[in-house]
């Protein structure tokens, strides 16, 4: 059987006709700079976030402005990262705040955080006029905190997050030795994002 | 002395070698480093800095606002008379370490009428019916908020709409919950902010309660029950 013109004719001097490979590594690589995205390292993969119809892409963000992601995993399945545990970012996660209901260091290192992005960050006055407990109005970070939770997340993890970013309880034992008792907002972060996605998305 | 790129140029031919390895090289980082899972979305929501923070009595007793509650409990749980008998209920049917309570029913206020929301029917990212199942539980509510719109009233004076959810089932009840109150408010005529496409404006307040069990303790979820329960 006689081969085709154009095989024989890519062989005669024994070169390879590199020109179809070529093609289809091009046509590939187009596909998977098109098509994926790379992965932005501050989201765990193991976290599923709760469907909802109205959640939008983040806004891009304004001059001065920075996000942080807080997540919080759901899983509970045999070896993975426990109920209820919070990670920083990219940060390993701290299992402390699902494992003992007196154990609060998952907390107090989620403020210690909160606590240093605050003094790094600018700030603006309080739309509504709180009082700062120094006197004059309460600064406001120009922050957005991501809250990154799992779908399975227990809702009171969530509660005492939003109460920790607000600055309204202290999650540190007091002289009776309870933790997260009122305290007046010294540092609030009030801008927040809870990370959600639409039905069909995989 | 000639070398084999000599050869090719003299040829006539380019030497391609050194373009497919950047090529393959560029491949490989792509095919290392995208995923294929869509872009997560965000709901916005912006945190009061002026109540529920200070310590200190109010000088004179303040009338509490109206609000309408969207209250989350446990599926089956049956109405009962005190404290304990809740905790005996949570004890013996979800219990410490019973992991994730797989059924929950949604009331509005002191309205009867419920829909039960199922945890796998909301968490299996394949579910054909999942954004039905979402749809159900915005047409209960929206339904539900209509019986409460007072006639006259502006968007931002209408009663503030606050998810109650027991602290111990998933967030994903109150976050669907959440949605649907404020795409309820969108409905009615709030509109988004140009700057930041998630906020509303002209609409009243949609928020999440506060915890009702402060220092969590599983011998204090009967006392939130009680609470929840009795909601109006």
């Amino acid at each position: 059987m006689r081969r085709p013109r154009h095989l024989l004719a890519s062989t005669d001097d024994g070169h390879l006709d590199l020109v179809p490979l070529i093609d289809c590594v091009f046509l590939i690589l187009l596909f998977f700079m098109l098509v994926g995205r790379i992965s932005v390292e501050q989201r765990h993969e193991q976290i599923t976030v709760p469907p909802t119809r109205s959640g939008q892409v983040p806004p891009p963000l304004g001059a001065n402005w920075i996000r942080v992601v807080v997540n919080v995993f759901g899983s509970t399945a045999a070896g993975n990262i426990p109920r209820n545990a919070i990670a920083w970012n990219s940060d390993q996660p701290w299992i402390s705040s699902g494992q003992n209901e007196q154990d609060f260091v998952g907390y107090q290192k989620l403020r210690d955080k909160l606590d240093l992005v605050y003094d790094r960050s600018r700030t603006f006055d309080d739309p509504n006029g709180a009082k700062a407990p120094g006197g004059g109005v309460l600064q406001l970070p120009s922050v957005i905190v991501e809250v990154r939770a799992d779908a399975d997340t227990e809702y009171r993890v969530v509660q005492d997050i939003q109460m920790l970013l607000v600055d309204s309880v202290n999650p540190r034992p007091d002289q009776s030795g309870a933790s997260m008792q009122p305290k007046v907002p010294q540092k609030p972060f009030v801008n927040l994002e809870f990370t959600t996605r639409k039905p069909g998305d995989r | 002395m000639s070398s084999d790129s000599d050869d090719t140029i003299e040829k006539g031919r380019i030497d391609l070698v050194p373009m497919i390895d950047c090529i393959m090289l560029l491949l490989l980082f792509f095919m290392l480093t995208t995923k294929f899972t869509s872009e997560e979305k965000s709901i916005s929501s912006i945190l009061p800095t002026n109540k529920g923070t200070s310590p200190a009595k109010p000088d004179k007793v303040v009338e509490p606002p109206q609000m309408v509650q969207i209250v989350i409990t446990p599926a089956g749980l049956p109405m009962m008379n005190t404290e304990r008998e809740y905790q005996t209920w949570y004890d013996q049917n979800v219990g410490v370490g019973q992991g994730i309570i797989p059924a929950a029913e949604l009331r509005m206020g002191g309205n009867p009428a419920t829909i039960k929301l199922e945890n796998r029917k909301l968490s299996q990212r394949d579910n054909p019916n999942l954004a039905g199942e979402v749809e159900n539980i915005h047409a209960f509510i929206h339904e539900a908020l209509k019986r409460y719109e007072i006639p006259g009233k502006p968007r931002k004076e209408q009663s503030e709409i606050v998810v109650s959810c027991f602290s111990a089932l998933s967030w994903r009840y109150a976050l669907i919950a959440y949605d649907a109150a404020r795409s309820y408010e969108v409905k009615q005529g709030a509109i988004f902010d140009a700057k930041d496409p998630n906020s509303l404006t002209n609409a009243r307040a949609v928020s999440f309660a506060p915890p009702r069990v402060r220092n969590y303790s599983v011998k204090e979820m009967g006392a939130e029950l009680f609470e929840l329960h009795r909601l109006k």
